[in-house]
């Protein structure tokens, strides 16, 4: 009796961000319990479902590997090439739409309809243009993050209040300073959400293209492992980049608070 | 104190084409054209509001005092007569006249001290210097200690406070006001009424104040300008000769009674006007239908 409540107490003590932590690493520790079980039951090759212990001896093998950190930082580079491009690309043409209501009708339609479309139809066309380097992968992630933040920004203009434009005009801000001084700080939101939405179709535009065709970059490297069926490394890989995805995602969503 | 002189320097140096009056209307219409064909929104108005004094222009709802109001603040344009300050026409927003607006329209982004101070960092004026200023119109506006504070950690009351002071650092030798207090409680307003009041008086600064509420008018003014219902046409100009310096305690004059009676008189004929219209409006709709 008194044991219950104490263990009670105990658990009424737990604060909600621990407990929140605590379920976070059950699901965690869930699925590589299921995937032990997966490798250990017999029922799949040992090759396509390797124990957890081999996938970390690969991934132990990765971050010690030159190899690894150069195309990591060739496929950074590309991600973040192409996030300043279409990131501001997309954030000013957001920022035309929102502003002008003729703009918006000729051209909106056209941004939702390509916006969902799966970038990679156009690769090809950017091989041809930019080559198998860098260039097509960064035009390739460019292109995906344009939509996401030209559209949240044209929406977050829209729904700025009108009356503080008023106000901006009674004071006779020119265009530039209305942009800057009222337009941009009242969607810092929308910009950070388009930004957050953005980087993760780029990551998944510059990793596909890689996987597509190139020489260099994470894109290239988890490729070459399932040609060379090195699936273990590509395990390996694959959790570099899963980490890298949520980590970036993370911090922009701390700049997101004030 | 400095920032004080600074703002009647600027009253000062405002040039004028009239000795008395910062603002003259004339002859002022303005229609708009809708889907049921043109509406004359203000017809043929004209009245002044001379240097130093306050001005309301009352009516009721519907009546175009905020066409009026965009009009003179340069927001609207299209208009047929002249909207003048001292010599200079005015077409679009004038350096002169400072607005403060009916809505919320603080920057919920900025501080309060940084939406003070906004007018002040659009011309370009220093970090220190314009927060500087900012606090001595802060301070008007009696919001000291709340420099540091977000709009939304304020009262409505406190954040159109904000938004006046915000127009009082723009330093404008006209200010022009629609119905800045009508989203609030009548207690707020007959205290907030007061701090305008002081100010007005401290800064002589020329008023021209848009309302519906005859106490505010006859509370706050030197002249009151009541306009008809549809279209706004200037129907009768009452000047207010209560003394200053007035406090809110002015409303249980008899005097002032005897004002509110008179506006009112002038009023009522327009307000039930305008109130038949919004009946009658309510009554076709259906018979529209059929």
């Amino acid at each position: 009796m008194s044991l219950i409540s104490t263990v009670e107490a105990g658990q009424a003590r737990l604060s909600f961000s621990t407990r929140k932590n605590l379920l976070r690493a059950a699901i965690v520790i869930a699925v590589i319990a299921v995937w032990e079980m997966a490798a250990r039951s017999g029922l799949f090759y040992r090759d396509v479902v390797p124990p957890v212990e081999n996938i970390v001896a690969a991934l132990a093998g990765i971050l010690v590997d030159p190899a690894f950190y150069r195309n990591f930082a060739i496929t950074l580079g590309e991600i973040g090439v192409a996030l300043i491009i279409g990131g501001t690309l997309g954030f000013l043409t957001g920022i035309a739409l929102g502003v002008s209501r003729f703009l918006t009708k000729a051209y909106e339609p056209l941004l939702f309809y390509l916006g969902p479309t799966p970038k990679i139809v156009f690769f090809p066309v950017l091989i041809m243009w930019f080559g198998v380097g860098s260039g097509s992968k960064i035009a390739m992630g460019a292109i995906s993050c344009f939509f996401p933040l030209a559209i949240s920004v044209a929406a977050g203009i829209r729904s700025i209040d009108p009356v503080l434009i008023r106000v901006g005009r009674s004071f006779r801000l020119s265009t530039w300073q209305t942009v800057a001084k009222i337009y941009v700080p009242a969607i810092r939101e929308p910009i950070i959400n388009g930004i957050r939405l953005g980087l993760g179709i780029a990551i998944i535009g510059t990793v596909l293209a890689e996987t597509k065709l190139s020489n260099q970059g994470i894109g290239f490297m988890i490729i070459q492992t399932y040609a060379t069926f090195n699936i273990e490394r590509m395990y390996g890989l694959l959790i570099t980049l899963f980490v890298f995805a949520i980590g970036s995602n993370a911090l922009l969503h701390r700049f997101t608070r004030r | 104190m400095k920032s004080g002189a600074v703002a009647k320097a600027a009253l000062a140096a405002e040039p004028s084409g009239s000795p008395t009056s910062a603002l003259a209307i004339q002859n002022l219409s303005m229609r708009f054209e809708t889907s049921e064909g043109p509406v004359t929104a203000v017809d043929d108005m004209s009245f002044d509001v001379p240097v130093g004094s306050f001005v309301s222009l009352i009516g009721p709802s519907g009546c175009g005092k905020s066409t009026v109001f965009n009009i003179v603040g340069g927001l609207l344009t299209g208009h047929a007569g002249s909207v003048r300050v001292g010599a200079e026409t005015v077409a679009g927003p004038h350096r002169a006249i400072g607005m403060v607006f009916q809505e919320e329209s603080t920057f919920p982004w900025r501080t309060v001290i940084d939406n003070v101070a906004f007018p002040l960092e659009i011309s370009g004026i220093g970090r220190d210097e314009r927060h500087e200023q900012a606090r001595h119109f802060i301070n008007m506006v009696g919001l000291h200690g709340f420099e540091r504070r977000y709009p939304s950690e304020l009262s409505g009351g406190m954040r159109q406070r904000v938004a006046i002071a915000r127009t009082l650092a723009f330093q404008p030798s006209i200010l022009l006001m629609d119905e800045p207090f009508a989203a609030l409680d009548e207690q707020t307003r007959l205290l907030l009424g007061d701090k305008i009041l002081q100010i007005q008086q401290d800064l002589k600064q020329t008023t021209m104040l848009i309302t519906h509420n005859i106490t505010e008018a006859v509370q706050l003014s030197d002249r009151i300008v009541v306009m008809t219902y549809r279209p706004g046409k200037v129907k009768r100009i009452i000047d207010v000769d209560l003394p200053r310096p007035r406090t809110s305690e002015v409303i249980t004059s008899t005097a002032f009674g005897a004002y509110v009676a008179e506006v009112w008189n002038d009023l009522r004929e327009e307000a039930s006007r305008g109130m038949a219209d919004a009946e009658s409006a309510s009554q076709m709709r259906p018979s529209r239908r059929s």
